[in-house]
């Protein structure tokens, strides 16, 4: 029995040096489709991924204030309701928003210097951060600094939405390390962005909502439900909504994909026709000297294996690396859309066992099918007119 | 060793080199530095990925209405057309988000 299967493993492996045309058609199409998707899927998974841990580190709760349903300044009154639910630990007001310079747009982020640590680290390659009382002063991330060659101690001239020239000092420059997060914001305090964007004293672009950890944030998001105009964004609901926007991105991908896969899963399935009737004479021979309808399947399906294996494991080895070392380039435009990735950071790819099972499956599971259905078609007829038909 | 044997042991070989990249990579996620000091003081969810969109930093809503500016009824529009193909089967795509016109259901679905 032992010796059997050897032997028909070893015939299965001279199949596929013997079929090359064959080998090669599936090969490289299974390779192409599958470098195509793992590089995809690699590069979405690890933006889900950074994006889960900046939300990690999010506020508990962000309150925002709509008036027609959009986003308006936050009256810092609400602080005083707000602090007296119970549960809440600290509400903490912040202005932040836009700033366009050359193509790019740039986040100004002001932060309340009160409560920094000088002993935290924030990743900085030179320089230092924004400590209490530090006025006209940035610190920047890699894109701004790059975009105009900036250096710790220069100063750089800013124009705000009402064409005012605000000028500041950079003192910090994020380091590479941390650029995924860093690279378009511009980090100030929170009394030099209220002064460019021309917020008027009491009102913020709103709220972070810390909570005591006995409580459940969407405990503290119901009972400000009552509460006027606000809206309540808990973290949970923030990573569902980034979920969403990235896999609405995959998908036009995987649609993509899709037909490709069809398209491969078809080429696979005509070689496999072709090859069939290719050994008409060979699997006659076979069948007289003892092979079953089943060895001979079984023959096909081994060669399908270790094709298929072989295309989709070099595929997603091949993606890891055009995603990695060369940024995907032309398939990332597709990923993301109008979004833009700046070059001064590495694309993060994250390698789920999901995601590689799935390809595995959505490659090799088609392959299999298109082998199985030739093969028998062949394996059934009579080995003598199988032969007859073979030498004809 | 026999020319066929080649193709099934490198099919091998490759296999077991996905796993160690996969092992790597999950080991260097892991022992990764993310400055969660840096991320919790500065507080924005998402990633610096939208610099030439300027709705990509901002919670939730207007990832998707600053896209084509907010006109009336651009909300909607951009939503929809937002979500093609696979969030419709995403759980998340049908709970209530607020701001996401869509998302409203019917009582009792």
């Amino acid at each position: 029995m032992i010796k059997k299967q050897k032997n028909i493993i070893s015939y299965a492996f001279d199949c596929i040096l013997g079929y090359k045309m064959r080998t090669m058609v599936i090969l490289i199409t299974f390779l192409i489709a599958t470098t195509m998707i793992s590089s995809v899927l690699f590069v979405k998974d690890g933006l889900e991924k950074e994006a889960e841990i900046s939300i990690e580190a999010a506020p508990d709760l962000t309150i925002q204030f709509l008036r027609g349903g959009r986003l308006e300044p936050i009256p810092i009154s609400y602080i005083n309701e707000i602090s007296k639910i119970e549960g809440v630990e600290k509400v903490v007001p912040r202005i932040w928003g836009y700033v366009g310079i050359s193509n790019y747009v740039f986040t100004i982020v002001g932060i309340d210097t009160s409560n920094i640590s000088p002993l935290e680290n924030f990743g900085l390659e030179s320089g230092r951060f924004i400590k209490e009382g530090d006025r006209g002063k940035i610190v920047v991330g890699k894109l701004l600094a790059n975009l105009l060659n900036l250096k710790v101690g220069d100063n750089v001239i800013f124009l705000n939405e009402a064409i005012q020239a605000k000028k500041y000092q950079v003192i910090g420059i994020f380091s590479d390390q941390t650029s995924i997060y860093t690279a378009d914001m511009i980090i100030m305090s929170i009394e030099d962005a209220r002064d460019f964007f021309n917020i008027p004293n009491g009102y913020a672009s709103d709220l972070c909502v810390y909570i005591n950890q006995r409580y459940r944030p969407s405990d503290i998001a119901v009972k400000m439900s009552t509460i006027p105009n606000l809206r309540v964004l808990d973290k949970d609901l923030l990573l569902r909504g980034y979920k969403v926007a990235y896999a609405s991105r995959g998908g036009i991908f995987v649609t993509l994909w899709s037909i490709v896969l069809v398209a491969v899963a078809l080429i696979s399935l005509s070689q496999m026709i072709v090859v069939g009737q290719q050994s008409r004479f060979e699997v006659g021979l076979l069948k007289s000297f003892g092979f079953s309808t089943l060895d001979i399947i079984e023959v096909r399906l081994i060669e399908s294996l270790v094709i298929g294996f072989f295309a989709s494991s070099l595929g997603m080895i091949l993606g890891y690396i055009y995603s990695l070392y060369l940024g995907a380039p032309g398939l990332i435009d597709i990923l993301l859309g109008w979004y833009f990735l700046p070059r001064e950071f590495r694309i993060p790819v994250f390698i789920n066992w999901t995601t590689v099972f799935s390809i595995y499956s959505v490659t090799i599971f088609p392959l299999l099918i298109a082998t199985v259905v030739p093969a028998w078609l062949n394996a059934i007829t009579d080995p003598d007119i199988a032969m007859r038909r073979g030498i004809a | 060793m026999k020319k066929s044997r080649i193709i099934p042991i490198m099919s091998i070989i490759f296999t077991l080199l996905l796993i160690l990249i996969i092992i790597i990579n999950q080991v260097q996620w892991q022992n990764h530095e993310y400055y969660y000091e840096l991320r919790r003081t500065i507080g924005l969810p998402s990633i610096a990925i939208g610099t030439n969109y300027e709705g990509t930093r901002n919670p939730l809503l207007d990832i998707f209405v600053r896209a084509l500016y907010d006109v009336p009824g651009g909300h909607d529009y951009v939503v929809s057309s937002s979500f093609i193909d696979t969030p419709l089967k995403l759980k998340d795509f049908f709970e209530r988000i607020p701001g996401f016109n869509m998302t409203v259901m019917r009582e009792g679905k």
